[in-house]
């Protein structure tokens, strides 16, 4: 039994992979066939998404809708920018992780947030 | 007097001492004493600014011989501004560190690529893209992160290198030893603020992770790993005054063929100096003059 940070992860995947909102339903179908789960569950899991802001519920047709806010790229660039570069509050940013290598200085950040820009103008 | 010799004290340990203390070289080879030391002068630097604030008035009444109350209550209340600042610094740095962690920890939940994690612990998350990097996200429920550049780029050993390495932080709450540092950095008022301690600290935690991937890796493994992902990520020039370059040429330096290995005795010197820095002041400046002045305070 996988726990509810996988299903989570999982259904991120769903709706990234599919590009276009889903209903719970669609949600449902797609992960049903790799598994056994409740239709419930992927409501919960849903909504619990919603809640962190990775995820936007919309109304169409009498059927909520979800999409990701962002494509996976534009949150693995803002992931990286957050975790690389190096901000003006630098000390405190220092605080909150350690690194092996693989900070990035003003060059590579300016590099990761056109990355960035690129993705959202895409979408 | 005691006022004085405290604040001179004070003055050596945050303005004079760090310099040095940064660029020695006998650092790497005791790197968690050398932690030891730079927290005791840090800590030894904070009590005697204490010292001089609480005995600088005292003296000077038992001197001029007037104004005892007003001295003890003005003593009292700027020594409480400087242990609050310090509390109030230390609690801004944990929790937006931990609110930062928390966040990027949901991001990097939904973001992994699980599929490509065979064989790695649990704890391991795999982001897309080519940029090789690994870090990792102290906290009740920490993360090691790994970039899928990372995996391409390394050979299976290297990368259990770099995770033992990410895996040491956690275990040994580094995360702690920083946030305490950054603190103290910033409390301290921006003309005496300084970096040295807190990038010293850095490359010292970073040393130990070293440590301990090497012990259970080798120093081949890790050497590979550092030269690998260093060259792909790091930009030559300086990033907000840390060196990055420098700071992994010193660590590739240990671990080349035949660099001197961990050295016993200088370890139990450095702890030696590191306890006096923060007894002997106590027993030869601030008992004797408790002695005094808890006789002529209006108590």
């Amino acid at each position: 039994m996988a726990g509810l940070g996988d299903l989570e992860r999982d259904v991120m995947a769903q709706l990234w992979d599919a590009g276009e909102p889903l209903t719970v339903r669609q949600v449902f179908d797609r992960l049903s066939r790799e598994r056994d789960l409740a239709y419930t569950t992927v409501m919960t899991v849903l909504d619990r998404l919603a809640k962190k802001g990775v995820v936007t519920q919309e109304r169409a047709d009498r059927a909520y809708r979800y999409a990701a806010t962002q494509t996976r790229e534009e949150m693995t660039a803002a992931l990286m920018l957050d975790a690389l570069s190096s901000a003006p509050d630098g000390a405190a940013r220092d605080a909150a992780l350690a690194h092996f290598v693989g900070r990035v200085g003003p060059d590579g950040a300016a590099a990761l947030s056109r990355a960035l820009e690129a993705a959202r103008n895409r979408a | 007097m005691t006022a004085l010799l405290l604040g001179a004290l004070g003055l050596t340990l945050s303005l004079l001492v760090p310099r040095p203390l940064a660029r020695a070289r006998w650092t790497a080879r005791v790197p968690a004493a050398a932690v030891a030391l730079w927290q005791a002068i840090t800590l030894a630097a904070v009590l005697s600014a204490v010292g001089v604030v609480l005995a600088a008035p005292e003296e000077l009444v038992r001197a001029t011989g007037r104004g005892a109350e007003a001295a003890l209550i003005g003593a009292l209340a700027v020594a409480a501004v400087i242990v609050v600042r310090l509390l109030w610094c230390l609690g801004g740095v944990m929790y937006r560190s931990r609110a930062r962690r928390e966040r990027h920890r949901t991001l990097v939940d939904l973001l992994d690529r699980a599929e490509r994690r065979a064989g790695l612990t649990d704890e391991v998350r795999v982001l897309d893209g080519p940029l090789p990097f690994a870090y990792c996200l102290p906290g009740r429920s920490p993360r090691v992160v790994v970039s899928d550049g990372a995996l391409q780029v390394l050979t299976a050993e290297q990368v259990a290198a770099v995770i033992a390495h990410e895996q040491a932080h956690l275990r040994r709450r580094h995360d702690l030893v920083t946030e305490s540092f950054t603190a103290f950095h910033r409390a301290v008022p921006r003309p005496l603020r300084s970096r040295r301690p807190l990038d010293a600290v850095h490359l010292l935690l970073e040393m130990l992770a070293d440590d301990a991937a090497r012990r259970a890796h080798g120093d081949a493994a890790l050497r590979d790993a550092l030269t690998t992902m260093g060259d792909a990520t790091t930009t030559p020039e300086t990033d907000g005054g840390r060196d990055e370059q420098a700071e992994r040429r010193r660590r590739l330096e240990r671990l080349r063929p035949g660099a001197p290995g961990p050295d016993r005795r200088l370890a139990a010197a450095v702890l030696a100096a590191a306890a006096g820095v923060l007894v002997l002041p106590t027993v030869f400046l601030v008992v004797p003059w408790l002695d005094t002045a808890l006789g002529n305070w209006p108590l």
